[in-house]
């Protein structure tokens, strides 16, 4: 029998690097050294914040570009990076880099930000709480979803997986342990990086009570 | 006080957060240290701040260093310098700051597992460190400092454990981790809580402000970096348009003897123009501050260089948009277009004025997402939450995934 599924919330405290960027070029020349935590937090910490309204871009890297340099094209194509087709850090910083190189092949380098805003650096500590709610079969699962914050379907799917190196997100995982591999392809074959939290609970939700 | 009675105001998921670090950090003592007990935003969230800590079964306590006026001069010149806009610290006003910080590392009792010192104004106090986590809290923006001030003290600050800068541009390259916490404000305090038509009306009528015609209000300690000269100058750009009133409401802080110099740089530009309401708040007036805040049609942060500037947090809290310079803290607080305007110059404050002015409903939504950005993101537990975490990061260096 699959071990009960136990979820945690989760909050981050953010850490300065004390390192900023204030062109494309230094921006470049960070990205290729600061920590793995780092390129996660700018890829993520969108997901575990709440939003009145939501930036235009679910990464920080691309704001920035698109805000402080004022180069569109390559906001677009950072933007479009997909964390969710890696399963490491370093290959996701990997294609950051590409990218933004291939772009400077062609276009030449936009101008600096302005004083005060540069990209700073940041990284998160992450806070695991467990919630004391706990999921033995798909129907107690379906309940425990509604119940947990947004913080927690943030970590069981993007931060188990990509930060903590796991293969798959953690609720692909329980249901592959219940021997339901149709969920848990349907979980995988989503778009996860175009919804907040509150959306892909939702989703995630009415998949599994659909298919319990 | 009691975490219980922000149930229903703040995330839940923030107060289960903080009973779980808590049960954690049980009877650990933690001391709080800054140079002034009232006046001024850090006062007034220790006064908060610490008590919700003790009612969490953590042992917290708050001390206030004790200056001189020559000292407060200095240290006003320091956080001046740091914030990028300073004259020359002599040799004699150094060693006025050395002697203060000395007498009161003799005085005072420092032992605690986690001592924090707000501000350059105690930050000498580290020379006493022999245990526990020290932890130095900037308010300010040091983003740009005076490179020589800085210098001299960093290597201060880099005897800490570890700083928390309330803005990430404020992060400076020392050897110590450094950590991002905005500040904030508590809904159930005097300044916040809700008040009744009533008793918003008897504030206006004490200070003589009719409520006749649309209030535009700027709250602050009467200093150059809150521009409240530019301020004036931006009404008066409205009033050829919009018949409207400003009130400029400061208080006095003990630790702050430029104030006197600004109020009477504003009351000379303010003239004897009757719309023109210029208030000199005593301490204790946050019953006062929070009406004017409710009173008011908009509110005006209109700083050329701020900390965080939580005054705008207040003004959101209370669903009012606010026009706030493009510094410090103001950006993460107003979200351009939606909970305010962001203003780059006395024209700029102007246009954005007459356009909320013509503009009612837009005013109510940027106030309603305000609220909502506050309640979010600003509340005291989510400050007390990020302290705690703080500590716990503390216990467990190196860690970046932390399991409770």
């Amino acid at each position: 029998m699959a071990e009960p599924f136990k979820f945690y919330e989760c909050l981050a405290l953010t850490r300065l690097m004390g390192r900023k960027a204030s062109d494309i070029i230094e921006f470049l020349e960070i990205i290729g050294q600061i920590s793995p935590e780092s390129i996660f937090h700018h890829m993520h910490q969108y997901f575990l914040r709440r939003h009145v309204i939501a930036p235009e871009f679910s990464n920080d890297f691309a704001v920035w570009i698109a805000d402080s340099l004022g180069e569109r094209s390559l906001a677009e194509g950072v933007a479009n990076l997909n964390p969710y087709e890696f399963t490491n850090i370093e290959d996701a910083r990997k294609e950051l880099i590409r990218i933004i190189s291939e772009h400077l092949k062609i276009y030449p380098p936009p101008r600096p930000a302005a004083p005060g805003k540069e990209f700073f650096f940041t990284e998160g500590v992450s806070f695991l709480i467990p919630t004391g709610l706990e999921a033995k079969d798909l129907d107690e699962f379906a309940r425990r979803i509604k119940e947990v914050d947004g913080t927690s379907i943030y970590f069981h799917f993007y931060e188990a997986r990509l930060r903590l190196g796991k293969k798959e997100d953690d609720f692909s995982r329980f249901f592959e342990g219940l021997g339901r591999t149709d969920l848990a392809d349907k979980i995988k074959a989503m778009d996860p990086y175009m919804y907040s939290t509150e959306v892909l609970r939702n989703k995630i939700s009415g998949l599994v009570e659909g298919l319990a | 006080m009691n975490l219980k009675d922000y149930a229903g105001i703040s995330e839940q998921s923030d107060i289960r957060a903080i009973e779980a670090m808590a049960a954690k950090l049980a009877g650990r003592t933690i001391l709080h240290v800054n140079s002034t007990a009232v006046g001024g935003g850090v006062a007034e969230l220790l006064s908060r701040m610490v008590p919700l800590m003790n009612g969490l079964g953590l042992n917290a306590r708050w001390e206030v260093i004790r200056g001189t006026k020559a000292f407060f001069e200095v240290t006003k010149g320091l956080h001046n310098a740091l914030q990028g806009k300073g004259k020359q610290i002599t040799k004699r006003m150094w060693d006025i700051y050395e002697s203060v910080n000395g007498r009161n590392m003799d005085r005072m009792n420092l032992d605690a597992d986690y001592v924090i010192i707000h501000d350059p104004q105690p930050a000498l106090l580290v020379g006493k460190k022999k245990s526990g986590n020290w932890i130095w809290r900037c308010h300010i923006d040091i983003s740009a400092p005076d490179r020589v001030v800085w210098h001299f003290l960093k290597g201060h600050i880099e005897k800490y454990d570890a700083a928390i800068f309330s803005v990430s541009s404020f992060a400076q390259s020392v050897s110590i981790p450094q950590y991002m916490m905005h500040p904030s404000i508590d809904p159930l305090s005097d300044k916040n809580v809700e008040l009744s038509e009533t008793e918003i009306a008897e504030v206006f009528n004490r200070f003589n402000i009719p409520m006749d015609k649309p209030i535009l209000l700027q709250v602050s300690r009467f200093d150059p970096f809150k521009d409240p000269l530019g301020v004036i100058d931006a009404y008066r750009l409205v009033k050829k348009y919009h018949n409207c009133r400003l009130v400029l409401a400061g208080g006095a802080a003990s630790d702050d003897p430029e104030g006197a110099r600004v109020l009477k740089d504003v009351l000379e530009k303010a003239g004897n123009d009757p719309d023109i309401h210029v208030l000199l708040l005593p301490p204790f007036s946050d019953k006062e501050i929070n009406a004017l805040q409710r009173g008011a049609a908009i509110v005006l942060q209109k700083s050329v260089r701020e900390g965080f500037g939580l005054v705008v947090a207040e003004s959101l809290w209370k669903g009012k948009p606010v026009i706030g310079g493009n510094v410090g803290g103001i950006p993460l607080q107003v979200i351009e277009g939606v909970t305010g305007f962001l203003v780059n110059s006395n024209e700029g404050t102007a246009y954005r004025i007459r356009q909320l002015l013509v503009n009612p409903e837009m005013a109510r939504k940027m106030g309603a997402a305000g609220r909502e950005h506050v309640r979010m993101n600003f509340l005291i537990t989510k400050d007390i939450k990020s302290y705690l975490a703080l500590c716990l990061a503390m216990e467990k260096k190196g860690e970046s995934v932390i399991y409770l």
